[in-house]
């Protein structure tokens, strides 16, 4: 089983929130920045990727119940909108790296899982 | 108290989409033709050519809002409305600032010309105007109240360039008590707000192929805004056409 820890520790993700937890599942995965798709389409252990940083991605991330935010890019938002990710235990992580590279190292490491 | 029929967002030659027949004279005659009363020139990121289609639509007898139509850092198209025009300059120069240096491809985008009243061409805007500025839609959003100007998310309903498709739903923090609507359905996300229908127009045949019907006292943004919340028996109401 893949844990959000394993994923950040793996791909060397920055933590941006406080106080959120690390222990949640990791299944598959969605890149995306226009929220009404990730609305529509992703599920719960999926890490979201984006470049996208306006205060409705904590929102999406809720309703979505996804596993944790991944910004791309060197992508960092506002910090309203990382506390309110904290108040609401959504786990929002940075990496200079963009989405290309990080959906191949995430999709290499849940692919070696499988194996 | 009147109703004005109005088409509030329309683009010009200078907008690279717009096509070069869009001269300050052949939107004012396409507006005469279908009985509207009022306009706004909305270019994206820029208001330049504001006054010179002012200036031709009064001596046409058609009223006139300022406006521009912004592209935010979320790719979301905001429109923004002012009584006047050196309030419109001050908020396009800031967008402006903002605006990534990119040069336009005039083959692929097409041209940006700033046109005098007579069709002559005054210069050609070098810098890519469709493009997104560094500005969150909260800050743009700001800045235009703080220039007296008037919000309203364009075209939410599209799959481009729209708040409902880029944001998913309207952020809490923002207010905004107009919209515009492009088809026939009212998405349910928008509540009690007032609907706004334009033709968004880029050829002179489109201007007009949507319309609102405003009644209120005089065309300005504060009775527009008066007009949103029914005060006095002013209304907005639209259809499509």
């Amino acid at each position: 089983m893949m844990l959000l820890t394993d994923v950040v520790t793996a791909l060397g993700l920055q933590v941006l929130t406080s106080g959120v937890g690390f222990d949640r599942e990791v299944r598959g995965g969605i890149v995306c920045d226009l929220l009404s798709i990730v609305l529509a389409k992703a599920q719960p252990q999926d890490m979201w990727i984006t470049i996208q940083r306006h205060q409705n991605i904590v929102a999406v991330a809720k309703v979505t119940s996804v596993a944790g935010v991944i910004l791309a890019d060197g992508i960092v938002p506002e910090q309203d909108v990382i506390d309110r990710a904290s108040e609401e235990g959504i786990l929002l992580l940075a990496t200079k790296e963009s989405s290309f590279v990080v959906c191949g190292k995430l999709f290499a490491l849940l692919s070696s899982e499988e194996e | 108290m009147r109703s004005y029929v109005a088409d509030l967002h329309i683009h010009s030659c200078l907008s690279p989409c717009g096509s070069l027949r869009m001269s300050p004279q052949a939107i004012v005659d396409a507006a005469v033709d279908r009985g509207i009363d009022v306009i706004a020139l909305t270019d994206h990121n820029t208001c330049e050519m504001g006054p010179v289609v002012a200036h031709t639509a009064k001596k046409a007898g058609l009223a006139f809002l300022y406006g521009i139509e912004i592209q935010t850092r979320e790719e979301v198209h905001l429109l923004a409305y002012f009584n006047d025009a050196n309030a419109c300059n001050a908020l396009s120069e800031e967008v402006y600032a903002y605006l990534p240096d990119v040069r336009n491809d005039p083959e692929y985008f097409g041209d940006q010309v700033v046109v005098d009243e007579q069709d002559n061409i005054i210069r050609t805007e070098e810098k890519l105007l469709l493009n997104s500025i560094a500005l969150s839609l909260e800050d743009v959003t700001e800045r235009v109240r703080a220039h007296g100007g008037l919000p309203v998310p364009a075209h939410i309903d599209r799959g481009a360039f729209s708040l409902l498709g880029q944001l998913g739903f309207f952020p809490e923090t923002t207010v905004y008590p107009i919209v515009e609507v492009w088809g026939a359905t009212v998405p349910n996300e928008c509540g009690q707000r007032a609907i706004l229908r334009s033709s968004d127009a880029h050829e002179p045949e489109q201007i007009g192929r949507r319309t609102s019907v405003l009644t209120m006292e005089r065309v300005s943004v504060e009775e527009i805004l008066l007009a949103a919340a029914g005060v006095g028996g002013r209304s907005i109401r639209s259809e499509e056409s």
